[in-house]
This record gives C-alpha cells, sequence and structure tokens, in this order.
C-alpha cells in the first residue's frame, strides 16, 4: 500500500490524480475515478457555468468520494466558473494555464482545496506562498497545454523548492513511471492519457482508437514557434497543417493563434482524428486497450508497490 | 528609478546589456516567455518588498514597470 500526504490531505486511497481534460473529461469520468480510489476531475475548459453546475451533479450523484474541477485560467469563463466551484464547494480545484493566485482567496475561504498545475519553480514558489495544498509539476511529456521542462527534471527541482506535496505529470503511464515520480521525491501523480481509454471515458471512440495505435513517436507539439500555446497531440493532418502554417515566414503570433480554434471539440465529440486534435502524451505507445478506471488504477499501483519494495536490489 | 531595477533584473536573468532595454522592448523580442516573466516577477517582489504578479498582458518591460509602480503607489 503506498500512502502518502497528498492521500490524507484530499482524502483519497490511491495518490493518483486524472488530469483534466478539457472536452474529455467530464463527470462520469470524474466520479469513475474517484469511486476507484483516485482522484477524478472534471474539465471546466472553455465552457460556461451552466455547464459546469451540470457536470459537478453528475458526479455528486454518481460518487461520495472527493474529486475536483480544474479551471482552464485562459477560458473566457474562468471567473464565472471560479465562482461556481467555490458555491458547490468542489472539495478539490486543479488550474492550468496561468496564475490562480486572483482566485486562490475565495477557494481557500469555502474551504477547498487548490492544488494548481505548474511548469517552473517559481510559479510554485508562488503558489505555495498564495496557499496551494499541494502543486502538478507537469513535464512536457504530457498531451495538451505544455511547458518546456521534462518530468524527470522538473519534479526533484520543485520538490527542493517548496514544502508543499508536490504531484508528478507527464509521461507516467504505468506502475513504473509512478515508482520512478516517487524516488524523485513526488507525493503522487496525475495521469491523463491513460485515463483516456477508460470504459467509462465519453471521449469519442475514434479518439481512444487513436491513443491505442500510437508508438513511442507518434506525438508531435505544436505552438513552439511563438510560445505561450505550446500543445502536446497525435500527428495527424491537423498537426502537419499546423506546423506548415506555424513556420511559414508570413506567420505571426496571431495567425499562428486561431488556427487550434475548434480542433480539440472535432476529434473528441466528433471523432474526425484527421483534421482535429487528438491531444495525448508521449505515453501514448505504452497504451494497448480500454480498461475500466478501477482496472487501470488496481494494475498501476500493484506493479508500483512490486518495484518500489524490491528497490533495495539496486544497492550492495 | 523602477524602470532602471526592473531593466536591470531582466538584463541580470538574460544576460544581456542593461542598455539593451528600454521601455519600449517587447519581451517577446528578448525571447522571454510567460515562466521568464512568473520569475522575474518574484525577483521584483524580493527587491520591492511588494506581493506581485505580472499579469497575461505584460507584453513590454513598459507594461511590467508601469504595474509595479501602480502597485508601490
Amino acid at each position: 500500500m503506498i500512502n502518502s500526504p497528498i492521500c490524507e490531505a484530499v482524502g483519497i486511497k490511491y495518490p493518483i490524480f486524472q488530469g483534466g481534460m478539457a472536452w474529455i473529461a467530464d463527470g462520469k469520468l470524474a466520479a469513475a475515478v474517484s469511486n476507484a480510489g483516485g482522484l477524478g476531475i472534471i474539465s471546466a475548459m472553455n465552457a460556461d457555468s451552466d455547464y459546469l453546475r451540470e457536470q459537478i451533479k453528475i458526479a455528486k450523484s454518481a460518487t461520495d468520494k472527493p474529486f475536483g474541477v480544474n479551471i482552464m485560467l485562459q477560458s473566457p469563463h474562468s471567473e464565472e466558473v471560479a465562482k461556481v466551484v467555490a458555491e458547490e464547494k468542489v472539495p478539490v480545484v486543479t488550474t492550468g494555464a496561468g496564475s490562480p493566485s486572483k482566485f486562490m482567496e475565495m477557494w481557500i475561504e469555502a474551504g477547498i482545496k487548490v492544488i494548481p498545475v505548474i511548469a517552473s519553480v517559481s510559479m510554485a514558489k508562488k503558489m505555495e506562498k498564495c496557499g496551494a495544498t499541494a502543486v502538478v509539476a507537469e513535464g512536457q511529456e504530457s498531451g495538451g497545454h505544455i511547458g518546456e521542462l521534462t518530468t524527470m527534471a522538473i519534479v526533484p527541482q520543485v520538490v527542493d523548492a517548496v514544502n508543499i506535496p508536490v504531484i508528478a505529470a507527464g509521461g507516467i503511464g504505468d506502475g513504473r513511471g509512478v515508482a520512478a515520480a516517487f524516488m524523485l521525491g513526488a507525493s503522487g501523480v496525475q495521469l491523463g492519457t491513460r485515463f483516456l481509454v477508460a470504459k467509462e471515458c465519453g471521449v469519442h471512440q475514434n479518439y481512444k482508437d487513436a491513443v491505442i495505435k500510437a508508438s513511442d513517436i507518434s506525438t508531435a507539439t505544436t505552438g513552439r514557434r511563438f510560445g505561450g500555446n505550446t500543445c502536446r497531440g497525435i500527428k495527424n493532418a491537423f498537426t502537419r497543417n499546423f506546423i506548415k502554417e506555424e513556420y511559414a515566414p508570413e506567420a505571426t503570433s496571431e495567425t499562428v493563434a486561431n488556427l487550434g480554434v475548434g480542433a480539440l471539440r472535432k476529434a473528441a465529440v466528433e471523432g474526425d482524428v484527421k483534421n482535429g486534435s487528438v491531444l495525448a502524451g508521449q505515453i501514448s505507445g505504452l497504451i494497448t486497450k480500454e480498461q475500466t478506471a478501477e482496472e487501470i488504477i488496481t494494475e498501476i499501483f500493484t506493479q508500483a508497490e512490486e518495484l518500489l519494495g524490491g528497490a533495495s536490489k539496486w544497492v550492495k | 528609478m523602477v524602470f532602471e531595477k526592473v531593466a536591470e533584473l531582466i538584463a541580470e536573468k538574460i544576460d544581456v546589456d542593461v542598455s539593451e532595454i528600454k521601455e519600449d522592448t517587447k519581451f517577446e523580442d528578448l525571447s522571454i516567455d510567460s515562466l521568464d516573466i512568473t520569475e522575474i516577477a518574484m525577483s521584483i517582489e524580493d527587491e520591492f518588498d511588494i506581493e506581485f504578479e505580472a499579469s497575461a498582458d505584460t507584453k513590454t518591460v513598459g507594461d511590467l514597470v508601469a504595474a509595479v509602480e501602480a502597485k508601490i503607489g
């Protein structure tokens, strides 16, 4: 049994979070992960407060375990959804794509545990100062929006810089990744791609099939040239066209900003995995089948416990 | 005064001559991204002894200076 400070802090059995994937992580998936002993997370993505209230209702009706909401700070609705999580007293809030400091006081007052996703040491320190319960240190092996550092590099540096638990994310797909993350000093892990193929995940079947089919070198990043919006996804007509347009001599940060609009919805909801954006991480190649959230979590922690238990075999 | 100090912090961080940093210099042109700006903002907090955070609209050195000046009052 792996127990860590984060289990107690958020009230979960296994120190594992399911990533807040936009258009994918809904109330049903979050409840399934929470029921399996992890922390399920609903993505508030770019949607309005009505959508979020509905998903929270779905999650609450399907689980009595704690779950979280991920707030994408660049969303045009971030102010209103930030209020919704406080009103609904969602147990945990994770944030992405920016600094949530202007909402922290309101959330903490509502008794919410705030766990921002960060991509640098300075951001982690800032969040600790603002009262974060923990931080998710995410490496660029992740799918979706990413920073520059890798998980292997960012996790120990953040662990050294803060006194709150650090959750490792990016490039973790099985028990080996979990064991490695704990060795780096993490107190927990966050997985997105692996839960994408959970049986309870409502993403389009074509999207799941694309992840299952993917190999180690199937993903590419878009949006690196002008920075700020780098995204990892499975290589297809969409990424090829994006990269061509992005590196065209006449391209500007403004023209590039429009290239991805609506693309994730196209893949995740409509199932157009050629012209849509199939966001997924570098461990896609490790994923071979659909499983229930419970099977995923049990398998991962059985393997991680076995590995961590045998860690002394390296020391003679 | 604020500009001089901010310019100095930026110059030190990215290792360029402070004379290259003007009020209208864009962070993009210095290859400074949002993560770098967060780090610079942390040094500004220590230097001026203020609670400070750079917003997403911080595009130029002048924007950053104006935000710091607003904090100092």
